[in-house]
């Protein structure tokens, strides 16, 4: 399966290899599409391709390491 | 015969035919309404429109549907209000107040966005329309697709008040309540509107029902007198009301119905959920996604779709973004309430007491003219002010009762 999110990272995780990682871990494929990065925070557009059991993993492993993940949407409950 | 000429992705720019879709194949930015203004300047004037029936229809050719409208016939067209009482105690010259607390059928300005995103949804063919609401947009997805003959599924978080719960009820959609937190009824709607054939008015549908916004702008220049004003305070969920007031005003320029444009946009959020306006203020492209937590139920969105861009519109007009307390939002409602005779839901206290903050600061001038966008009823958020509202006067029933109690008013 394939879900597409939005990623947000803090500033203390703009230079680490978060998205390698999780991939190499979780036999996830990321596909980039969009970022933006300033000094103090980045953004990441993505979609995510693997089953959904690593999908979830994967995503559970980066959110704890401090990445905030969303949905594309944005909030859709208005 | 329409006046659009096709959906463009607000990253890449990317073209694509009008569809129910809502992102970009390629960078998965979100897709934007693109008209054809050479045609549209021939058709529409200020006394094409002023001839017109007084809806949100009046304005047709700048919205996206290629027939004749079809839901929402007496939507819009709320009053804008000159709110000199309130401008006295605020202590600026002219101050007017656009109040959608008075919108058609379900007294908030989402009345605008669904009748659009129905009219849309049926020139699409779709038979069954969908949300996920906290409130507004329920009611508004109940009623007015009750009225248009759609089926109707409407998701909520199974903790949301009754009183939200009724008046989504009476117009007997179906209303599922989801068990879970936020996230979970986030992403589950989220899964549904991208594996069933619907039109879920804020996901693929989106594009369309965001224009519909474009009419509290639109409005707020022509009871202007065809004019725009200096200043004008917009409250933040998504950021989409925001954006599409400030296309409402450049598009009327466009076609050369507003001669000047100059005004400064400026954002207004609860501090409790507040991602648009500290990015403003921190001068960052970056929204950066929080958890809600305020009374202001009806923009706690925490991960704003349209922040960015709102944000950008802040920057471009030379407005400013500034958020207020729990407190404060009671405050502001309290005053438009006890000045204007005005009772706007929470967002609208916020509104009220974002503006009040701006002009103490003076990023919004006392001699300028300032509208204020004010988008529900305080009927639907009562509960906001238990116990903080002026306290009623109980007495017996003889006259000496009541004049003891005329005696403590002081008259």
């Amino acid at each position: 399966m394939k879900r597409r999110v939005k990623l947000t990272f803090p500033q203390q995780l703009i230079k680490e290899p978060i998205i390698f990682t999780m991939a190499k871990k979780y036999d996830v494929m990321p596909n980039i599409r969009r970022a933006r990065v300033t000094d103090t925070v980045g953004e990441m557009v993505l979609e995510l391709d693997g089953t959904e059991e690593n999908i979830e993993s994967g995503i559970k492993s980066i959110r704890e390491q401090g990445v905030e993940v969303e949905l594309i949407e944005g909030d859709i409950i208005e | 015969m329409g006046y659009v000429s096709g959906l463009k992705c607000r990253e890449c720019g990317r073209e694509y035919p009008v569809d129910p879709i809502y992102v970009c194949e390629f960078c998965f930015g979100p897709l934007e309404v693109v008209y054809d203004y050479k045609k549209i300047k021939k058709v529409l004037t200020r006394k094409s429109i002023e001839k017109r029936p007084k809806s949100l229809w009046r304005y047709k050719e700048l919205l996206p549907i290629d027939g004749e409208p079809q839901v929402g016939l007496n939507s819009g067209f709320t009053p804008l209000i000159k709110a000199d009482n309130l401008a006295k105690v605020l202590g600026v010259r002219e101050l007017y107040v656009k109040d959608d607390t008075v919108a058609h059928p379900t007294l908030s300005f989402k009345d605008r966005v669904v009748a659009v995103a129905l009219t849309k949804a049926k020139e699409f063919g779709f038979d069954t329309v969908a949300c996920a609401s906290t409130g507004n947009l329920a009611h508004s997805v109940s009623a007015h697709g009750a009225k248009a003959g759609f089926k109707r599924f409407v998701f909520i978080p199974a903790t949301l008040e009754q009183s939200k719960i009724t008046a989504s009820l009476v117009y007997e959609p179906n209303l599922v309540a989801v068990d879970g937190n936020y996230d979970e009824v986030n992403r589950l709607c989220s899964e549904i509107a991208n594996k069933y054939k619907w039109a879920f008015v804020n996901i693929n549908i989106r594009p369309f029902y965001a224009e519909g916004s474009k009419t509290h702008g639109f409005e707020i220049i022509e009871q202007l007198g065809w004019k725009a004003p200096d200043n004008v305070v917009v409250p933040c969920a998504s950021g989409s009301l925001l954006t599409k007031v400030w296309k409402s005003f450049k598009e009327f320029k466009e076609i050369g119905i507003l001669k000047e444009l100059e005004t400064k946009v400026f954002a207004a959020q609860a501090t409790g959920c507040s991602p648009i306006s500290v990015a403003i203020k921190q001068g960052s492209d970056i929204i950066r996604p929080v958890r809600p937590n305020t009374l202001a139920k009806s923009l706690a969105i925490g991960n704003p779709a349209d922040g960015f861009y709102a944000a950008q519109v802040v920057k471009e007009t030379g407005g400013y973004g500034e958020d207020v307390s729990d407190d404060e939002i009671i405050e502001g409602m309290k005053l438009l309430a006890k000045t204007e005779g005005i009772f706007a839901e929470t967002a609208g206290g916020v509104t009220v007491a974002t503006a009040k903050k701006l002009i103490e600061q003076g990023k919004i001038g006392r001699n300028e003219t300032t509208v204020v966008c004010i988008t529900g009823n305080g009927l639907k958020t009562q509960e906001a002010l238990a116990g903080r509202t002026a306290e009623m006067h109980h007495i017996k029933p003889n006259m000496d009762a009541f004049e003891e109690i005329l005696k403590k008013i002081g008259r």
